[in-house]
């Protein structure tokens, strides 16, 4: 699904390349779940943000759902990411000004999705995540547990086959995190998504059956469960 | 799409409630003002399109250089008109007009004054568009002692429009039948009569005097004709009838005169400039000025600009808050295409609120606004088909020009920037932004040096030395009926109590009677002696009376019974003349035109000069004669019970003159009259530049706002660090303050330009010295750090702990 070929990335900072990653490889079947860990600064959010075709690589070769996409034009590029992948982020990212259920039906608007079709496809995620009650409500009003709930109700309301998460649980409390990692794996093994994440936690990475460790933008090690 | 749009646009609008009231306020008050700067504009420039022949009308006007004075007159002599029509086959119609003064109309047992008066042709009809209620326009002014009046005279006069047969009783005695009631003239033309009396009653309008120049003659064309063929001939017209005329008055012929220097020739002037361009002697009406449309669409331009810059500043200034928005939308799927809709959608909505509001204000500001330029306006929403489309097309313009700026900004963020967290990137190190802020204040500056330069002018010109003594004056209006009374009611005031001196004449300083003649230095009536000067009759108590100053020979006195062919000059006369020792010297003139006869005037006196123009003219040349003018008694008092003296000077005209209408003004309150015009524009360019310069304020206010609101967790550090409020102050004033001084060096040279040239029109009038430079400059700093420091003040009295815990 993913092929990643001597992907770099870098900075020029006063005449310098500053890299961030450094002929990074690897590749991500449909169905998996990786995680990648690493220290903070060691380029896991600039990998994440590429995979997602937010960001683009200084050089190499990457290919997604068959394209090359490194050959694309920006829109094609966001076309592609929009029908097929969907993003969590470790700060909910929500949009203030709209409530629960508007946020969530947000990306099917992008996908012209018919009103009607948009009431049933929200009102069932809603039922799923079990935050019928708080439809209503605005970002503010929400813990932050419920908060990223959203999000990811959000990031899976266009049925991605790929989702990019990062570090989903680091403004949650453990139990909070926990029952993230348990929708994820569930998402994961019932739904057949494939699931890229991000995280600090030794613990959450071992709900991914591949962890990639990286350090100063190099692929230190791959461990599989 | 367009709901959920909608939807974010009217949430976020209201979650910064304050930041959208400024943003929205302060467009509308843009808007409102320049809508009623517009609908002024519009007005002024539509004058006399009433006319259905308004294309095809111009006045013929006469332009006269004789004896060292330069006449322009809006009018010409008797005969023009018609030899017009006569001579030339592309002139389809011509009308005059002759003002000789108002009237006494007899209502019950009152005697009214009425003043919109005027002779006319009966072809009035035929070249202007009065549409007439009652009456057959083609014969209605044929015959003599028949008058046609407007319907509010009928309504006046006869309680009701269907006033035709019906008889009017003029200057006490005079029977006229009223043959014809049009309706009023609008608001809009250059002339404004209430009574027109027929030509034929008129002998001065058969005397085929080509010298003269009473009659303010207009000619409709015919269709297709040019008026410069028409003009063309004019020069051929005054060789034939002018020329003779001249040579028999001061057997000098044309040529030989304008080889001297002198003219004698006319020129078309158009209906539709009159009243923008037209100022000339003679004119019915003060006229507009083209001028002043020009500067007051500029400041419409100008405030609208002010007006869509601050939205753009405060958006892209908010941008900060917008961008998280933009890159998680993105994320989603959005396309910078949805996202230029979206914000775009967004400042549309916003003008639209603003236009609402701005209809609301301009609605409420129309009264005060038509007060202070004495029109009848009107916002005219659904009267005039061209408001509304004209304020929706305003509205997309003005969100669309002002959204666009912050719509391609805000869509072109790239969500991993945002979402990498550089939310401020926005606000700081925006040239744009910068620039815009010192347009602004370039604008507000020009502005405020432009308010004080033209109320120094004003109030120059209201303590201008005039050369004569303006204050505690009575004038008694219209003095004519007293008759033979007029010496004994003199004298009879004169004993009151709390007068000090009293003068009869129709020859005022501030207004009335005006007359010039041509004198000659020698009897031979030779050009080159020749001087066209003012002469207005007055009696020996003028001078004191109105405390002028004598600067050689004396005043007139009855005692001296040569003094009847005496003159006094003014020091402008003596200079023209060129004499050094004025005194006892000789001018002479024609007893009569187109007689032989002189008489020899010998100069008793000269006065130092005395305004008796608008301040906008020089002095001009002067002769005081002694004479019987019962025009007006003009009473110097030393009481302050006035209006006791008042009422004994009314006892003593009933007495005098009964059943005569007894009117009375106060001098300096004539003399603001001649202003008042001048202050009422004057006036309204201050009110809009205030208006100019609040908008620019509320925009530096937003902008500091977020300036604070981005640098608070800074502030708040260094207040923990001991900073004083004073040194936040600066802090975030410095960078505002550079701009203004920008600004500032920018606007001075250009305010510089503008106001030296308005002044230009000022024969007298006040130099641009450096401190009007300087406290505008000072003025727009003061106000700009006002503004900031109110926000300022309000963070830094903030805990910090509050703003630092937040983060
Ligand atoms: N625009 C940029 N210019 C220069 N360096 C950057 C830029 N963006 C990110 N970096 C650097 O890239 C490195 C990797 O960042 P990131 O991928 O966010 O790390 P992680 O998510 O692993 O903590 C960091 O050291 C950061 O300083
Ligand atoms: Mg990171």
């Amino acid at each position: 699904m993913i092929e990643l070929n001597n992907i770099s990335k870098w900075y020029a900072v006063g005449g310098n390349r500053n890299y961030v990653l450094r002929d990074v490889k690897f590749s991500v079947r449909e169905g998996e779940f990786v995680s990648i860990m690493g220290p903070s600064g060691s380029g896991k959010s600039t990998l994440l943000h590429i995979l997602g075709l937010i960001d683009e690589p200084s050089e190499g070769y990457h290919y997604f759902m068959g394209e090359a996409v490194h050959l694309l034009k920006e829109k094609q590029r966001s076309n592609l990411a929009k029908a097929n992948i969907g993003f969590v982020f470790q700060a909910y990212h929500l949009i203030d000004e709209l409530n629960v259920y508007e946020n969530i039906e947000t990306p099917l608007i992008y996908h012209n999705v018919k009103g009607s079709e948009r009431k049933a496809m929200v009102a069932d995620m809603l039922d799923r995540f079990q935050i019928v009650g708080k439809k209503d409500l605005f970002p503010s009003q929400l813990s932050g547990g419920q908060q990223q709930l959203v999000g990811i109700a959000r990031s899976l309301i266009a049925s991605p086959r790929l989702l990019l998460a990062d570090e989903p649980t680091g403004n949650l409390n453990s139990r909070q995190g926990e029952e993230i990692m348990e929708l994820f794996r569930k998402l994961n093994s019932q739904d057949g998504v494939t699931i890229i994440q991000v995280t600090h936690s030794e613990k959450n990475a071992t709900y991914g059956k591949r962890v990639i460790h990286l350090l100063d933008g190099k692929i230190e090690k791959e461990t599989q469960e | 799409m367009l709901k959920n749009y909608f939807k974010v646009a009217i949430r976020n609008l209201w979650k910064s409630k304050g930041f959208s009231l400024l943003n929205i306020l302060g467009l509308a008050i843009g808007l409102a003002t320049c809508m009623l700067i517009l609908i002024y504009v519009r007005n002024d420039l539509s004058f006399d399109r009433y006319n259905k022949n308004f294309a095809r009308i111009y006045r013929v006007d006469a332009d006269i250089i004789f004896g060292g004075s330069h006449l322009v007159l809006a009018a010409g002599p008797d005969p023009l008109g018609p030899t017009l029509k006569r001579d030339y086959p592309g002139v389809e119609q011509y009308v005059r007009f002759h003002d000789r003064g108002g009237l006494m109309v007899k209502r019950g047992d009152e005697n009214i004054s009425e003043n919109r008066v005027i002779y006319a042709d009966s072809t009035l009809f035929e070249v202007f568009s009065l549409p007439m209620i009652e009456g057959n326009p083609s014969t209605a002014l044929v015959a003599p002692h028949t008058v046609v009046i407007t319907e509010s005279m009928a309504r006046k006069y006869f309680n009701s429009v269907h006033a035709l047969g019906k008889t009017m009783i003029f200057n006490g005695s005079d029977l006229y039948r009223v043959t014809g009631v049009i309706r009023d003239i609008p608001d809009q033309s250059h002339f404004h009569f209430d009574f027109f009396l027929p030509m034929s009653q008129d002998d001065q309008s058969r005397r085929n005097f080509w010298l003269g120049g009473n009659f303010n003659t207009y000619i409709l064309l015919r269709p297709g004709t040019d008026p410069a063929t028409v003009a063309s001939h004019f020069e051929e017209m005054v060789n034939r009838y002018a020329g003779p005329q001249v040579q028999q008055a001061i057997h000098s012929s044309l040529a030989e005169l304008k080889a001297k220097g002198n003219n004698f020739g006319y020129s078309l002037m158009p209906l539709g400039r009159i009243h923008l361009y037209s100022n000339k002697v003679g004119e019915f009406e003060p006229n507009g000025s083209i001028e002043f449309v020009y500067i007051f669409s500029v400041i419409a331009l100008f405030i609208l600009l002010i007006a869509c810059v601050n939205f753009m500043n405060l958006s892209t200034a908010r941008s900060s808050l917008r961008s998280r928005e933009v890159g998680i939308r993105k994320v989603l799927g959005s396309l910078r295409k949805a996202l230029i809709f979206q914000f775009l959608t967004e400042s549309i909505l916003v003008a639209a609120a603003s236009l609402v509001l701005a209809v609301g204000i301009a609605f409420l500001m129309m009264p005060y606004f038509n007060q202070l330029s004495r029109r009848h306006l009107r916002l005219g929403l659904f009267t005039d088909p061209w408001t509304i489309p004209g304020l929706l097309l305003l509205m997309v313009l003005v969100g669309g020009v002002a959204g666009s700026y912050p719509a391609f900004y805000l869509s072109g963020f790239r969500p991993i920037q945002v979402l990498k967290g550089k939310l401020a990137a926005g606000f700081r190190r925006s040239n744009l932004r910068n620039t815009l802020v010192v347009f602004q204040f370039f604008i507000s500056i020009v502005l405020i040096i432009g308010t004080i330069v033209i109320d120094s002018q004003m109030d120059y010109i209201r303590h201008k030395k005039l050369g004569f003594n303006r204050d505690h004056v009575l004038i008694i209006n219209n003095c004519y009926p007293l008759n033979d009374n007029a010496r004994a009611f003199k004298a009879e005031v004169l004993q009151m109590s709390g007068v000090q001196d009293a003068t009869m004449t129709g020859f005022l300083p501030t207004g009335g009677n005006r007359n010039d003649n041509s004198f000659f230095k020698s009897s031979s009536l030779d050009q080159n002696g020749a001087i066209q000067m003012q002469t207005w009759t007055i009696d020996e108590d003028y001078i004191p009376t109105l405390g002028i100053g004598i600067s050689a020979g004396r005043n007139f006195s009855r005692q001296f019974h040569t003094d009847s062919t005496g003159v006094i000059l003014n020091q402008a006369a003596v200079k023209l003349l060129g004499w050094s020792d004025p005194v006892n010297k000789k001018l002479y003139t024609l007893k009569q035109f187109g007689s032989q006869e002189l008489i020899a005037y010998h100069v008793v006196g000269v006065i130092r000069d005395f305004n008796f123009n608008s301040l906008r003219k020089e002095v001009t040349p002067m002769g005081l004669f002694l004479g019987n003018n019962n025009g007006n008694l003009a009473i110097r008092i030393n009481t302050n019970d006035i209006s006791g003296l008042i009422g004994r000077v009314e006892h003593q005209w009933k007495i005098m003159a009964p059943g005569q209408p007894f009117s009375y003004e106060f001098m300096d309150d004539d003399f603001n009259k001649i202003y008042q015009a001048e202050e009422r524009t004057g006036k309204i360019f201050v009110s809009f530049a205030i208006f100019a310069i609040l908008i620019a304020c509320l925009g530096l206010f937003g902008l500091t706002v977020y300036a604070a609101q981005l640098r608070i967790k800074e502030i708040s550090i260094r207040k923990t660090l001991g900073a004083s409020v004073s040194s936040i102050l600066s802090l975030l004033s410095m960078d505002f303050l550079k701009l203004i001084l920008i600004a500032f060096l920018v606007a001075s040279p250009v305010a510089w330009w503008a106001m030296n040239k308005w002044l230009q029109g000022f024969a007298y009038r006040i130099g641009l010295s450096w401190w009007i430079f300087l406290s505008a400059g000072i003025l727009a700093i003061m106000i700009a750090l006002l503004t900031v420091s109110v926000q300022v003040i309000r963070v830094a009295a903030t805990n910090p702990v509050n703003a630092l815990r937040s983060e």
